[in-house]
């Protein structure tokens, strides 16, 4: 009798568990959806405004899709020069970048993998030092004025080109990479070089490719140093661009060239808003990286993973 | 000093003069040096520009300390006399420790709302049971992360006007809209805000690889004691998690002082400038912009000590209570 009943309680309480799991569950799954649409509704308000007739943003009727559709500010965002210009910029300071950047780090951290290596110790306290002190934005900003680098793409290129961070990722990636593997290239007479560049290099690519995409994008989104050393209207990248169009008086017309006085004149009309050709900039801005998006979720997750190991 | 030691010891013993031993040590270091000349060559890129674009700032710092002149360069500059001017005025002027308060508060109360977030998003994202949905919402949550600081603040600008999203949502509580662009009244959610939207699911991915890794038959276990899914998380999710969650709570510790200043760069306005100065932002306008270059060397300088202090502070305390978690 007395087991029949603390079994029939047993059964009882597992069923509460069980409903109140259940209504958690339930709970839990609306609560991501009103979480998913916080993370993506700014997005598609944006593009909804960018495609709208002046009358429905001024009243601020636009929220999820575009009303009264109109894609002048397309129109003149793509007719202009300034947008392709920044884009040709920003490219070249993203792929500057990667590129020195993943060849000194992949280099200086293959000879600190070496534990022969005689400079080893030193080499590192170098490394680790920058990671705790550094000059500043005003004393390396002289530095870089006084190299005359100033409105060049050594300026963007060069002062954080190497991250000590990233070099104690990268060695502790290259550990992973079997000693035999060396040894027998070695003994076949291979040479430093030959082993790096002959058989870590394509065994790197995993790392490689998270490393580069992560610093194209860092790169891209980036606008500080830009601020400080690009004053040439004509060199500066994309995000600059943006934000002169975005938070300076008259920045917009100034910015588009030729076609300002196209914006002026549809402004004053009622036919165009500046919110149009702004918005079409940030959505023209966006665009590249949400192109990527895919691969760069495909490898981020390791990229953490491999920082994990140092940590 | 222990070196000298051992080395008149050996004398004492061997009869070896100090002289040759260091000598040939010396020349052996050389020759295995240049035996290793590919391994140098490898570190010589990286090396140069460490040296160049970090070193030679940290050498600049001295023009804190002195009245710089491009003309004279840093060397030639004078020293200031008294030497800690530029630090004296700092506190004495009328910005000094507005500046300094505002940077703590940006920086602590940014660190309440963004540290634990992704915490608790990938604990809820644990507990999510269908598995292409929960991997939805995580690409989903990954989005806001890849935005540049422009677009972020371009966006709170048009959410934050008189007819944006946030005053809707205002208008539905029944509240009067306000420009929350101007003044510095909404600066301090925004911001925040704008933090915790970006980098939730981001800072979750590290978590989620931590309770990935959880071995499955604790919850089997778990599940014949008859636990619940609140004392699984509390017993099981939360020590797995533990070892990071202290790791990152030193790194944003120490971040603190140098929040995302680019961000607030970009949300100042003339409504709003002198009141949202933290300083990286003061250093900017005065340094960069007005060229009081000296000055806000000094001032960037009590900054990078802060952190410093802050990194280690954090560290020490982590270290004493549960040493295997510190970070060095």
């Amino acid at each position: 009798m007395a087991m029949a009943t603390a079994k029939k309680e047993k059964v009882n309480t597992k069923n509460k568990i069980y409903i109140g799991s259940r209504a958690f569950d339930v709970a839990l799954i609306i609560f991501m959806v009103a979480l998913s649409i916080v993370f993506i509704y700014p997005f598609i308000n944006i593009i909804a405004i960018s495609l709208s007739s002046n009358s429905m943003i001024g009243s601020g009727a636009v929220t999820w899709y575009p009303k009264e559709i109109t894609t002048k500010g397309y129109e003149i965002v793509f007719g202009t020069s300034t947008l392709y210009r920044a884009y040709a910029h920003t490219l070249l300071y993203c792929v500057g970048f990667t590129l020195v950047n993943l060849s000194c780090t992949s280099m200086i951290a293959y000879s600190l993998t070496q534990s022969e290596f005689v400079l080893r110790k030193p080499v590192t306290i170098i490394l680790l030092v920058t990671m705790f002190f550094s000059g500043g934005t005003v004393p390396t900003y002289l530095l870089v004025r006084s190299l005359g680098l100033l409105d060049t793409i050594w300026a963007m290129i060069l002062p954080n080109a190497v991250a000590a961070y990233n070099v104690f990722v990268y060695r502790a990636f290259y550990k992973g990479i079997s000693i035999e593997l060396r040894e027998a290239a070695r003994i076949d007479g291979a040479g430093e070089f030959r082993i790096l560049f002959g058989i870590y290099y394509p065994l790197c690519k995993p790392l490689f490719a998270t490393f580069g995409l992560f610093s194209m994008v860092g790169m891209w989104n980036s606008f500080y140093d830009a601020l400080l050393y690009i004053k040439d209207f004509n060199k500066q990248p994309i995000q600059l661009i943006l934000r002169q169009m975005l938070f300076k008086v008259g920045g917009l017309s100034s910015a588009m060239g030729a076609a300002g006085n196209e914006i002026g004149s549809g402004v004053q009309s009622g036919a165009l808003n500046p919110k149009n050709v702004q918005y079409a900039t940030i959505v023209a801005t966006i665009a590249p990286i949400m192109i990527i998006y895919p691969f760069l979720q495909k490898y981020f997750t390791q990229g953490m993973q491999v920082g994990a190991v140092k940590g | 000093m222990r070196a000298d030691k051992t080395v008149s010891k050996n004398t004492k013993e061997n009869g070896y003069t100090t002289k040759r031993s260091t000598g040939e040590s010396l020349v052996h270091f050389i020759k295995k040096l240049a035996g290793q000349w590919q391994l140098l060559i490898l570190c010589i890129p990286a090396l140069t520009l460490l040296i160049i674009f970090k070193y030679m700032p940290i050498y600049g710092i001295l023009i804190a300390f002195k009245n710089y002149k491009a003309s004279r360069g840093i060397w030639g500059s004078e020293w200031l006399d008294p030497i800690f001017q530029n630090f004296t005025r700092f506190f004495s002027g009328p910005d000094g420790w507005n500046v300094v308060w505002n940077t703590v508060k940006v920086g602590v109360v940014s660190l309440i709302f963004t540290y634990p977030a992704p915490i608790i998003f990938a604990l809820l994202l644990n507990e999510l049971r269908i598995r292409w949905y929960k991997r939805t919402v995580q690409t989903i949550s990954y989005i806001p992360y890849f935005i540049s600081a422009v677009v972020v603040v371009g966006m709170l600008a048009e959410f934050g006007s008189m007819n944006g999203l946030f005053n809707q949502l205002r208008g539905l509580v029944g509240l009067d809209p306000v420009n929350m662009n101007y003044g510095a009244a909404y600066f301090m959610g925004m911001y925040v805000g704008s933090a915790v939207w970006q980098g939730m699911g981001y800072g979750s991915i590290i978590y989620l690889s931590a309770l990935s890794n959880v071995d499955t038959s604790l919850y089997d276990v778990a599940n014949i004691d008859g636990a619940n899914r609140w004392q699984k998380v509390k017993h099981i999710c939360l020590p797995a998690i533990l070892p990071t969650t202290m790791v990152l709570l030193i790194l944003n510790t120490g971040n603190i002082l140098s929040q995302d200043f680019t961000k607030i760069l970009l949300m100042q306005n003339d409504s709003n400038r002198s009141a949202l100065n933290v300083i990286n932002t003061y250093v900017y306008y005065f340094g960069i912009e007005q060229g009081q270059f000296s000055y806000t060397t000094a001032v960037n300088l009590m900054v990078s000590v802060a952190s410093f202090i802050l990194v280690f502070g954090t560290n020490t305390i982590v270290r004493k209570i549960s040493p295997e978690n510190s970070l060095f």
